[in-house]
């Protein structure tokens, strides 16, 4: 049944999939033709280094085909990583459902895939159109690049397809190793089809000088830029954050409007493995931005100012804002999992969950306070500057990588708390390891705020160098602790009251869209501040941006054209996600077995580590 | 109306119709795009709650040869080059720097004549460094500085002389490059330069490093 309905399906993808890309074209070549009306009249006689169109302006237009472009390839490039992770976990376990699960996500990237590529072309045709200057010197340095880019893009494609129209093909046996074969080349191309424009776009924040050599000589040394690697690092947990929260609010809202009772709590597992991934990559992301940051700083200290001392700096409060209310919806989401999923648990889990939402509010509180507060000069002068008394001591970087650590601690426990809930520890060793995890914890909570006391009395360059670090280090060693003493002493764990899916209330799938449209703030606010940290720079320090558009605008109008990006790539994808979901519908009206699985009650996630054998036990 | 007042309102507007929506339509998905968007008209107004500052680009600065009567004013000229097209602060500092990935420039004008740096920047690799910071003979200096005259950096010779003018000033040395020696646009160039100072004052070089 599920053959056939693939094959119906087929077809109309195609055809949907060919009208995207056709009218996509026809918009390419529209748009191509738009600055033959601007700046391009004016100066025929010498080389045009910009170009303009009336009303909206290239650089606006760039900045949302570039966004939308940059958006769905995160999406594509994160959603392969916990898709294979997920078909790996199913063929382990023998679960049918993960496998399906993993299907399920194949499905949304396979419909995003040829949107995104889409994307890329308009954006690089405008690039070409726009910004024949910049685009003529960075070929000139990039040519060898572009064209491993271009074999990439060929044999990810053809890798795509393979895994995805061979999935039921290669379900057994053998195949089904060479499925997962070709999962794993489609991580390691995706990976490759990121990183190598990363190197254009680091260069151009943190370029090298370029001395003579082979053309490939010259690509790999500007490749090899100061900021390359942790911008790789950087992007690729934030695509799987992004990924994970996307498929969490598609899970959200297929479960808002689930009709019966098997979706309910199909779509409830999934919105749940959607959080747990998003999380899942949330922890380590500000390690990995923290390290951004300071190679950024010791490139150029310049720029690092810009970003967080200069005009920049009000951009770091929004920035603590949107994490704030990520790392709240994230441990809401989970909070209400404990609650509903579990029955009479509610009483139970009351205490901890009211002391860590005060923990997580006062965090995020301190992260918020900037570091100079906006007074009138009578104010400024009651307070002796700008900076107040009391607030301006919560305004540094001591204080907030102190509660960015406290936050993430508290997250994971979050998430320990509900993979122990509902279970009940029979190991011998089990109060040892109780009290083992709790002195950690303790120990820990307690070193991260002496450190972040200790750095208001050391030179800056020994708190980023030492004390920062060390709080992150600290974190992870908690992680690295107590996540596999969880998981074994889980193993042999009785479970007192099992797990039912599809019990959550209707705000959860709204929990789920907000953290997803948080993220996809976050990366479009993000992103505005690497390119403004460029300021009146097309390459930094290198070649200055002569254009009308040299200057960086205020937050408020940046703002309203994130909240703008943000809009339109919910609505591309809900359409694209609705054209792919299409198929299935129809099968379902037509009395056809639904795709999906029912998850069984009591199953306990075996992401997090649970054991269905054990549970039967 | 200004820009802010203008997009605030637009965000009011955002969430107000979100609020309706919610309140008044029952279609899940119509309910969510409402729900979407009072979190994005309420980020849009926060960003704009805060203080709005864009960033300006500093007013462009050209080679004038006419405003050029002074060695100072070559030197200042100098001064900007060394920090954007001649981009030698990419990789040199000025005084010691942790991030510097090659020399410390600080006091080379006093160091070096001034035949020698235009060398080291037009035929970089002509007078190659040793390298004795390791174990055994020494080796060839690794670093590899770019011909500043050629491609992508492509500075001109006037340009060279007045980042050598800066070099000289910031080492408290009298500036020995004469506005004179400056090329004019449509005539016939000065003669090339002196290039000779690797092989007229190697050992003088070698002593002072």
């Amino acid at each position: 049944m599920i053959h056939q309905g693939e094959s119906k399906q087929r077809p109309f993808r195609q055809l949907k999939t060919s009208r995207v890309m056709l009218s996509g074209l026809a918009l390419a070549a529209g748009l191509l033709a738009l600055p033959a009306f601007g700046l391009a009249a004016d100066a025929p006689a010498q080389a045009t280094a910009y170009r303009d169109i009336p009303g909206i302006g290239s650089r606006n237009l760039v900045w949302i085909v570039a966004q939308l472009h940059l958006l769905l390839a995160g999406f594509v490039l994160g959603v392969p990583i916990f898709a294979w992770l997920c078909e790996i976990v199913g063929w382990k376990t023998g679960e049918k459902r993960y496998d399906k699960l993993a299907k399920e996500f194949t499905k949304l990237l396979t419909s995003s895939y040829a949107t995104t590529a889409l994307f890329g072309g308009i954006l690089l045709f405008l690039l070409i159109a726009f910004y024949p200057k910049l685009m003529n010197y960075l070929t000139d340095i990039f040519f060898p690049s572009f064209l491993v880019y271009c074999l990439l893009f060929l044999v990810e494609t053809a890798t795509l397809y393979l895994y995805w129209y061979g999935w039921d093909a290669m379900s057994e046996g053998g195949g089904k190793v060479l499925h997962l074969f070709l999962g794993f080349l489609l991580n390691i191309f995706a990976f490759f089809i990121m990183i190598v424009p990363n190197s254009w776009a680091t260069f151009q924040a943190s370029p090298v000088v370029i001395s003579e050599g082979s053309d490939l000589a010259r690509a790999w040394a500007a490749t090899w830029n100061p900021t390359w690697w942790p911008v790789n690092i950087h992007r690729l947990i934030a695509n799987v954050v992004l990924g994970g929260y996307i498929c969490g609010a598609y899970a959200g809202i297929r479960y808002l409007a689930a009709k019966s009772a098997e979706e309910r709590d199909h779509y409830d597992w999934m919105g749940y493995v959607g959080n747990f991934i998003g999380v899942f990559g949330l922890l380590p992301l500000p390690f990995a931005g923290y390290w951004l940051m300071r190679e950024i700083y010791q490139y150029n200290q310049q720029m690092g100012i810009t970003l967080m001392g200069g005009f920049l700096s009000w951009l770091f409060i929004l920035q603590a804002m949107l994490i704030g209310v990520l790392f709240l919806g994230s441990n809401y989401y989970f909070w209400l999992g404990i609650t509903h999923r579990i029955p009479g648990s509610e009483m139970k889990y009351r205490k901890p969950i009211m002391t860590m939402l005060v923990i997580l509010l006062l965090c995020l509180g301190v992260w918020m306070t900037p570091h100079s507060l906006v007074a009138s000069l009578e104010e400024a002068r009651k307070m002796g500057g700008t900076h107040h008394p009391l607030l301006g001591v919560f305004g540094v970087m001591s204080a907030k990588m102190t509660v960015a650590n406290l936050m993430i601690l508290v997250t994971f426990m979050s998430f320990i708390m509900y993979w122990r809930a509902g279970k009940e520890e029979t190991a011998t060793w089990a109060k040892l390891a109780k009290a083992v995890m709790s002195g950690v914890l303790v120990v820990a909570g307690i070193v991260v705020v002496i450190l972040g006391v200790w750095g208001y009395f050391v030179p800056a360059i020994v708190r980023i160098n030492y004390f920062s670090t060390s709080q992150v280090l600290i974190v992870l060693f908690v992680m690295l602790t107590i996540t596999p003493l969880t998981a074994l002493l889980l193993k042999s764990a009785r479970t007192t009251t099992e797990m039912v899916w599809g019990r959550m209330p209707p705000r959860a799938g709204y929990a789920l869209v907000l953290n997803s449209v948080m993220v996809i703030l976050l990366m479009t606010l993000m992103g505005y501040a690497r390119s403004s940290s460029r300021v009146h720079w097309h390459i930094y320090g290198v070649m200055r941006d002569s254009s009308q558009y040299a200057f960086s605008p205020a937050l408020g109008y940046a703002a309203a054209f994130m909240a703008l990006n943000t809009f339109l790539f919910c609505m591309l994808v809900a359409f694209i996600f609705w054209v792919a979901t299409m198929g299935d519908k129809a099968k379902a009206a037509g009395g056809g077995h639904p795709v999906k699985d029912t998850v069984p009650h009591g199953t306990v996630p075996a992401m997090a580590g649970g054991s269905h054998a054990l549970d039967k036990q | 109306m200004s820009e802010v007042a203008l997009l605030q309102s637009i965000g009011l507007c955002v969430v107000g119709a979100g609020v309706a929506i919610l309140l008044f339509i029952k279609a899940q998905f119509v309910r969510v795009i409402g729900f979407v968007a009072i979190v994005l008209g309420l980020f849009s107004l926060v960003a704009l709650a805060v203080p709005q500052m864009a960033s300006l680009p500093p007013a462009e600065e050209k080679f004038d040869i006419a405003t050029v009567k002074t060695p100072t004013d070559m030197a200042a000229i100098g001064q900007k080059i060394f920090f954007s097209k001649g981009q030698c602060a990419l990789c040199h500092s000025i005084g010691p720097s942790e991030s510097a990935r090659c020399p410390d420039l600080k006091g080379i004008g006093a160091k070096l004549t001034r035949e020698f740096i235009f060398e080291s920047l037009t035929q970089p690799q002509a007078y190659i460094y040793m390298d004795y910071r390791h174990e055994g003979p020494p080796k060839e200096y690794p670093a590899r500085m770019p011909y500043i005259n050629k491609n992508p950096i492509g500075l001109s010779r006037n340009e060279i002389l007045s980042v050598i003018a800066f070099l000289q000033q910031m080492s408290g040395e009298p500036i020995t490059v004469n506005p004179s020696e400056l090329d004019i646009p449509g005539t016939t160039p000065a003669p090339p330069s002196p290039t000779k100072a690797a092989e007229a004052e190697p050992m003088a070089v070698a002593q002072a490093h």
